[in-house]
């Protein structure tokens, strides 16, 4: 090479300069464009905009893809419309908790949203929630399961579709303890594990279990092989998860490659059907909660139209997530035509109000802490798996009728909540 | 609990030589270029991508071609946009490799959508191996063994072939090797290559293993930033030994303190920074001072 050649690459001209800049500009409109695939457009003038903020990348993109999937499908069989205005979502990430907390005020503030769904882990969650209380805007918490967004820390604009991490405990901790006495817990290090940990400790002190271990995990840990060396060590008759998203893929997939499924039985709560999609049928394996499943036959028709249209759109099955980002949507937009405007506190009177039958149980939010009370499903992984979409076994549905709820849900007077005034 | 700590140091070992994989091709594009690859863990997602899918439609056979395909588009990369920044300011090559790592991730989500992939060790390599107290996989054998040949493949390459010693020679000084009548572009378009070619190596390997999804190369790019911090920027040597001592440090960390097992490896780099700035191997290169 010459030294020309040299001098060469150290100069900067005119041309280089506009294609290395025209470069990263392409590169990244490409990224944003198609990492934010939804984002409506300001097609009219002044429609009514609803704000979404679910993650885009991170842990739990894939879970927060088919919430925000589901969230789109419900505008979308409105036509896009509402109070026969043209309605359309703007949709916002959530990396930190902190991102969150800073986009939820970007769409109070900068797109004068009517209400916000969203919040796919719980400390996400919890940062929008505080937005919304000092905002006075709806929010319509999809995916959070930390038992204080609705108790300790819950407030009258904020509303949450999962059940907390107690709730789901109490339905699955008596199978858990049908399959021994000595437990070992392995949480994520963040609300909703430390919520796990929390519930499964004061049910296990109250029925006799012992819990041979108790682990914290960071969240998004690529290698749980270490900890599994440990449970090995331990000898527990059941090991009970906390672990989101991607995290209890991975930790199933190791959990396999060491040698340990079917072994020590595995269970954990509010699961996502994605979650063990993406460990394979090789390596699944566990019992679990989930909030609602495309292959349960006693799913209201309105669900099942929803699943079938969704798996027409999307070419493959509606998951767990997308009933949640559809519920979640729907209550918050029902809610509007009810109060028939997108005054924040008709809207908040209105979810109150808001209810749909599902199966023996009305599923809606209660009043004194914004808890949506509903029906759960305990599942296990199915024996032999013949069908990539298909993974579970319905081992029961509960609470099956309205008396069961508060059993399942707990009482007011058990409630962390002081409701606050409008 | 000897036992178990003997188990968990040998687990730490194959974690740590995983992390080695993904820290020499950052170590050595730096060492050579002069670029801080923040691309370099999508260009490990990508190896990981292509292993599942040359496995799911070709079998394992095929898999192992993904490592050299990430190598080639590596070099693609830095023919149409990373040559443009030799000599330039270092920061435009951050912003580059950052909007590339970006990039890269998106085009992942859009082709194969965000929800993790099933891909799981080869049936021949399930199970494993119980010597005295320690448990290992079978599958992992293969990783550590694979890793120490491809670490030990491309030492001798640097060492002891023409084309080792004119990359060794350009990342002291690379004028001079142009100077010498070498093709310089040609070389360093080997070299950010060969980066990339370990990188998909690391990601076809934990591919069973980790889960595949658009942003695992957030959980490979951190890890390989510690250790060539703390093996010394450009080391080989640096690297190996801090990629054993992070995987082991943090196999200890989860036996006795879990909750802190994710900042062990920042721990550990903070003491050897304050004993140590340049690293453990770390040593005064004029080009970069």
């Amino acid at each position: 090479m010459s030294s020309n050649s040299l001098r060469h690459l150290t100069r900067i001209n005119r041309r280089t300069l506009i294609g290395g800049a025209g470069g990263l500009a392409l590169a990244h409109a490409a990224a944003s464009k198609l990492g934010m695939p939804y984002i409506g457009n300001a097609a009219a003038a002044d429609p009514i905009r609803i704000g979404m903020i679910y993650a885009k990348t991170g842990a739990v993109a894939d879970q927060a893809e088919y919430m925000a999937q589901g969230s789109l499908l419900a505008l979308e069989t409105r036509n896009n419309t509402l109070l026969g205005r043209q309605a359309e979502v703007i949709w916002l990430d959530e990396p930190t908790s902190q991102a969150a907390q800073q986009n939820a005020e970007r769409l109070v503030g900068e797109h004068n949203v009517v209400g916000i769904v969203g919040g796919s882990l719980s400390s996400s969650a919890l940062a929008i929630s505080a937005v919304a209380k000092k905002a006075k805007i709806p929010f319509v918490a999809a995916n959070a399961g930390a038992i204080d967004l609705t108790g300790r820390l819950c407030n009258k604009y904020t509303f949450r579709l999962q059940p907390p991490a107690d709730v789901h405990t109490r339905v699955l901790a008596p199978y858990c303890a049908g399959l021994g006495k000595k437990w070992y817990l392995l949480t994520a290090a963040f609300a909703f594990g430390q919520d796990i940990k929390r519930s499964f400790t004061e049910f296990s002190a109250a029925n006799g279990i012992t819990l041979v271990g108790v682990d914290e995990v960071p969240v998004n840990t690529a290698d749980y092989s270490s900890f599994i060396l440990k449970i090995r060590a331990a000898k527990p008759d059941v090991v009970v998860g906390g672990v989101p998203g991607n995290d209890i893929s991975t930790f199933l997939k190791q959990w396999n490659e060491l040698g340990m499924k079917g072994k020590i039985p595995f269970a954990e709560i509010a699961v996502g059907a994605t979650d063990l999609w993406g460990v394979g049928p090789e390596a699944a394996d566990g019992l679990f909660t989930m909030s609602w499943y495309h292959k349960n036959p006693n799913n209201p028709p309105e669900e099942q139209a929803m699943a079938a249209t969704y798996e027409k759109k999307y070419k493959r099955p509606a998951a767990d997530k997308t009933w949640m980002g559809w519920m979640a949507m729907n209550a918050l937009l029902d809610s509007v035509e009810t109060a028939k405007a997108t005054e924040p506190r008709a809207i908040v009177n209105a979810l109150e109000k808001w209810g749909v039958q599902r199966g023996g149980v009305k599923a809606g939010y209660r009043a004194f802490d914004h808890q949506m009370v509903n029906r759960l499903l305990v599942v296990g992984i199915k024996p032999s798996i013949t069908d990539k979409w298909d993974y579970f076994d319905i081992l029961a549905e509960t609470p099956s009728n309205d008396a069961e709820i508060e059993k399942v849900f707990g009482a007011q007077a058990e409630s962390a909540c002081k409701m606050d005034a409008l | 609990m000897f036992d178990l700590i003997l188990s968990q140091a040998v687990n730490g070992l194959v974690l740590g030589f995983l992390y080695v994989l993904i820290a020499v091709g950052l170590s050595v594009i730096f060492g050579m270029l002069g670029i801080v690859n923040f691309a370099h863990g999508a260009f490990f997602a990508i190896g990981a991508y292509l292993a599942l899918m040359l496995n799911r439609d070709f079998g394992w056979g095929a898999a192992l071609l993904a490592p050299l395909l990430t190598g080639l588009i590596g070099m693609l990369v830095e023919f149409v946009l990373i040559r443009r920044l030799y000599g330039k300011e270092p920061l435009l090559g951050l912003i580059l490799t950052f909007a590339l790592a970006l990039f890269f991730e998106a085009i992942l989500r859009l082709v194969f959508g965000a929800a993790p992939l099933p891909f799981n060790p080869p049936r021949f390599l399930a199970g494993f191996v119980e010597y005295g107290p320690v448990l290992i996989t079978k599958y992992r054998i293969v990783v550590l063994a694979v890793t120490v040949f491809a670490l030990v493949a491309f030492w001798s390459f640097l060492e002891y072939t023409p084309f080792g010693r004119i990359i060794r020679a350009g990342s002291r000084d690379a004028e001079m090797v142009g100077l010498l009548g070498i093709n310089l572009p040609i070389v360093l378009s080997s070299v950010f290559g060969i980066g990339c070619l370990l990188a998909g190596l690391a990601g076809m390997l934990s591919g069973p293993l980790w889960t595949v999804n658009p942003s695992m190369a957030a959980g490979a790019i951190m890890p390989a930033f510690v250790i060539v911090t703390i093996g010394g920027l450009g080391s080989y040597a640096g690297a190996i030994i801090a990629g054993v001592l992070v995987g082991v440090v943090t196999a200890m960390t989860i036996q006795f303190y879990p909750d802190w097992s994710s900042a062990a490896m920042y721990v550990l780099m903070a003491v050897i920074l304050l004993v140590r700035p340049r690293g453990l191997f770390g040593e005064k290169w004029e080009r970069f001072e």
